[in-house]
């Protein structure tokens, strides 16, 4: 049977199609560079990088069984080369919810100033400072300086404010100083200062 | 008897078909006799094209001229996981300046993955008289601009739907265009916008519409302003809610639970984004009466979903996250014996390491004891043969299967073999399959048992898999009713595609992503076959710069009774015959 269907395909006249010439993807050169890869597969062409050291021993079978690998096949089995978000097969709608929520929450406390009662809000739900600073402004119906805007003396008054945090080390630091993910594993609570006080 | 058909007058057969509403059976019909052709074209009010490129607005409106409802899809279905190039083309707009002209009665649009701008939206809001149900799922190129013209000149609108679309939200303002006068909505669907809508008008609106049975709201809408939204629509079947979250407090917790009572219609619930697990006993009561429940944005932890789901006896649609656990699982198998469609995604689809006791265990359970299961997308990190076995001994009844193992390749894990004879129980128990996802380790084996026992098979999904063109072959030349085949990262060629050349004329659509196909291949297949659509899609510059052997980035193949396309970006090329002629 199998060499009925064979005989039929050689029937066709296409150009040969040679499964080796192709060069290495930008893909594979990715895998190959991976600063994480925890596995010594990375060079072979049927990359299994992978999470476990049973799965490294297999990638070696592998290589043995499954000789026929173009080079160009690439597994996207790293968390970097995965950054095209193209495997697994998520929707992009719920690929958002889920890469933001991948801590699931991170609740701090924030209080403002002149104010006794204090709020919580979940850090993560917000991507970048702005959006936090304009998430407090709503929470709090006041005006909060944007971090990036560094004008703080040209604006005054009692209802502008910016916002400060506490870091690890217990001292109350001014928002927007450090990349936003250096400040979601430092920051201990919030607080929004009246701008005249800082 | 054929004497006794043609003696009937037209308009006759004509009420005969209006009973007649499936659209295989509307073309079957229309392929009886010229005189049936005829009549069936005049009376036709409803179609579906399932590739906006296989026929052209113009060849449409000549054949059905009295059309109400057109439903056209758009990309390819791998535009949802990223693998279409951003501006690869289905554009509503020719459409629908073509059916403004066409047809000013025209009642209901619903497109699917298409751009539509909103110079379309506003032809739309100004074209069609008594202009009902507008679906736009996983659609983009629009802002609410365009929204807030549909809004404030559709009269009779039903339905506005935009599930999964990518809308440009400019403004929350368009909820107010809709007229106070106007009452006619029965189904709204917002869960995609990202910011904050008019909530004032939305309340306005929900509680002047007696008819609204479905309502999906978005993640701007907070907790404490549904209950009152629910107050104003006692009657809803379906609610998607907005972020489930705010502080505890009792005084919200118990008016939320008292609204949620009052919905006794109420069957589908889904949104949940942000939730605190506190304020799911909220739903507790409307449990019972519940057929349909999406927590796939709902990030709790299995002991709350536990307590949710066994309440949910009637459940027949659950889609969840993996945070369900296993665990969770055999409680939905012990409790929801109506259950007919199961979808679990991962909570941490990027991460290395297992965040969640979830294996191949937690779908035997659901086999076993949910008798009615038809349908079930799974995502686990780990399967066996003898797991895939027992699921299609225990559930032969399966229309719809799709496995993602997240990684790659990964082989039974208590064998280390393929998974060939696991899918390959699937195919064989399954009798009725007509959608499978295949991953894991697979071999061309697995191809084999595809093709000799897939015969209802109608969209085959496959990566990273299969061993040679055999694979390939086994599918196109045994899969008798399949109409998509996709493909990404497999190493089949241009023998299995060219020796099945003619099968692709059958089909709706295949898609071949880093496959082994040679740009030489699919110029012979674009010559051969002259009412296929051979296009090649490649970012980094023209094919024809580089070895005919060498493999191309992308393939999309369809079949078109409209010719190549004409909008297609700088990346793509068709290989019909000029163009393979001016290239060799």
């Amino acid at each position: 049977m199998e060499e009925m269907v064979m005989a039929t395909l050689d029937l066709i006249t296409a150009s040969p199609h040679s499964s080796s010439s192709s060069s290495s993807s930008p893909t594979t050169d990715n895998n190959n560079n991976h600063p994480s890869s925890s596995s010594s597969s990375s060079s072979s062409s049927l990359c299994l990088s992978s999470i476990s050291t049973r799965r490294t021993d297999l990638s070696t079978d592998l290589r043995l069984g499954l000789s026929l690998s173009p080079s160009h096949y690439s597994t996207p089995s790293s968390r970097e080369q995965r950054s095209s978000f193209d495997w697994p097969p998520v929707k992009s709608t719920l690929r958002c919810t889920l890469v933001e929520k991948s801590q699931i929450s991170q609740f701090v406390k924030v209080y403002m100033e002149g104010i006794p009662i204090g709020r919580k809000l979940n850090l993560l739900a917000h991507h970048n400072y702005h959006a936090l600073v304009k998430a407090l402004a709503n929470m709090f119906r006041t005006t909060i300086l944007c971090p990036d805007s560094h004008q703080l003396p040209l604006i005054s008054g009692n209802n502008v404010h910016v916002l400060t945090y506490e870091d690890q080390e217990g001292d109350w630091m001014m928002v927007g100083d450090v990349p936003w993910e250096m400040f979601l594993t430092s920051v201990k609570k919030l607080k929004i200062t009246r701008a005249d006080r800082c | 008897m054929k004497k006794a058909a043609y003696s009937f007058p037209e308009e006759v057969l004509e009420h005969v078909f209006s009973f007649i509403v499936s659209d295989k059976d509307r073309s079957s019909i229309s392929l009886v006799c010229k005189s049936w052709y005829e009549i069936e074209r005049w009376c036709r009010r409803k179609v579906f094209v399932g590739n906006c490129y296989a026929v052209s607005p113009p060849i449409l409106i000549k054949r059905f001229p009295e059309l109400r409802s057109v439903t056209l899809k758009g990309k390819p279905h791998f535009a949802d996981f990223n693998l279409v190039p951003e501006g690869w083309g289905g554009f509503a707009c020719p459409w629908i300046r073509a059916m403004a002209g066409a047809y000013p009665w025209l009642e209901e649009i619903r497109l699917k993955r298409m751009v539509v701008s909103d110079e379309s939206l506003e032809i739309i809001a100004k074209s069609f008289r008594n202009f009902k149900v507008l679906v736009l799922s996983s659609c983009e190129g629009f802002t609410t601009e365009g929204l807030a013209a549909i809004a404030a000149n559709c009269r009779n609108l039903r339905e506005l739907d935009l599930r999964e679309s990518e809308v440009e939200d400019l403004s929350g303002r368009w909820l107010s265009d809709f007229p106070d006068s106007y009452t006619s909505l029965e189904s709204l669907n917002i869960s995609c916008l990202g910011n904050e809508v008019n909530l004032l008008a939305l309340e306005r609106l929900v509680s002047r519409c007696p008819n609204l049975k479905t309502l999906r709201l978005n993640r701007a809408v907070p907790l404490d302003r549904l209950p009152n939204l629910l107050r104003g629509a006692p009657q809803l079947a379906e609610l998607g809610t907005g972020a489930y979250t705010s502080e505890m407090r009792p005084d919200v917790f118990s008016n939320l639970a008292e609204a949620f009572a009052g919905c006794k219609q109420l069957k589908t619930l889904s949104g949940f984004w942000d939730v605190l697990p506190s304020y799911l006993p909220a739903v507790y009561p409307i449990c019972s009466q519940l057929i349909s429940l999406n927590l796939s944005y709902a990030t709790v932890q299995s002991p709350d979903l536990i307590k949710l789901v066994s309440r949910c006896e009637k459940l027949q649609k659950l889609w969840v996250l993996d945070y369900i656990e296993d665990d969770g699982l055999e409680v939905l198998a012990a409790s929801c014996k109506d259950l007919r469609e199961l979808r679990v995604f991962p909570s941490d689809p990027f991460g290395l390491e297992p965040n969640v006791a979830l294996t191949e265990q937690g779908l035997v359970s659901v086999s076993e004891g949910c008798p009615k299961l038809q349908s079930v997308l799974y995502f686990c990190r780990q399967m066996s043969n003898a797991a895939l076995n027992t699921i299609a001994r225990n559930r032969p009844n399966l229309t719809r299967f799709r496995l993602c193992i997240i990684e790659p390749r990964s082989p039974d894990y208590l064998t280390l073999q393929p998974l060939d004879d696991g899918f390959g129980a699937i195919v064989e128990h399954c009798k009725d399959l007509r959608r499978l996802s295949l991953s894991g380790l697979l071999t061309d084996r697995v191809f084999g048992y595809i093709g000799t026992y897939g015969k209802k098979l109608e969209m085959l999904s496959v990566a990273f898999a299969g061993d040679s063109d055999l694979g390939l072959h086994h599918v196109l030349s045994g899969c008798d009713n399949l109409r998509k085949l996709e493909i990404r990262d497999c190493p089949f060629g241009d023998k299995a595609l060219l020796a099945n050349a003619a099968k692709l004329e059958t089909m709706r659509s295949l898609w071949m992503s880093s496959c082994s196909v040679s740009f030489g291949a699919c110029k012979v297949l674009g010559q051969k076959m002259p009412r296929l659509n051979v296009e090649v899609m490649d970012e980094s510059g023209p094919p024809d710069s580089r070895p005919e052997s060498s493999p191309v980035e992308k393939l999309y193949v369809y079949r078109t009774v409209a010719g190549p396309r004409l909008d297609m970006p700088g990346f793509v090329w068709t290989m019909d015959d000029n163009s393979a002629l001016r290239i060799s």
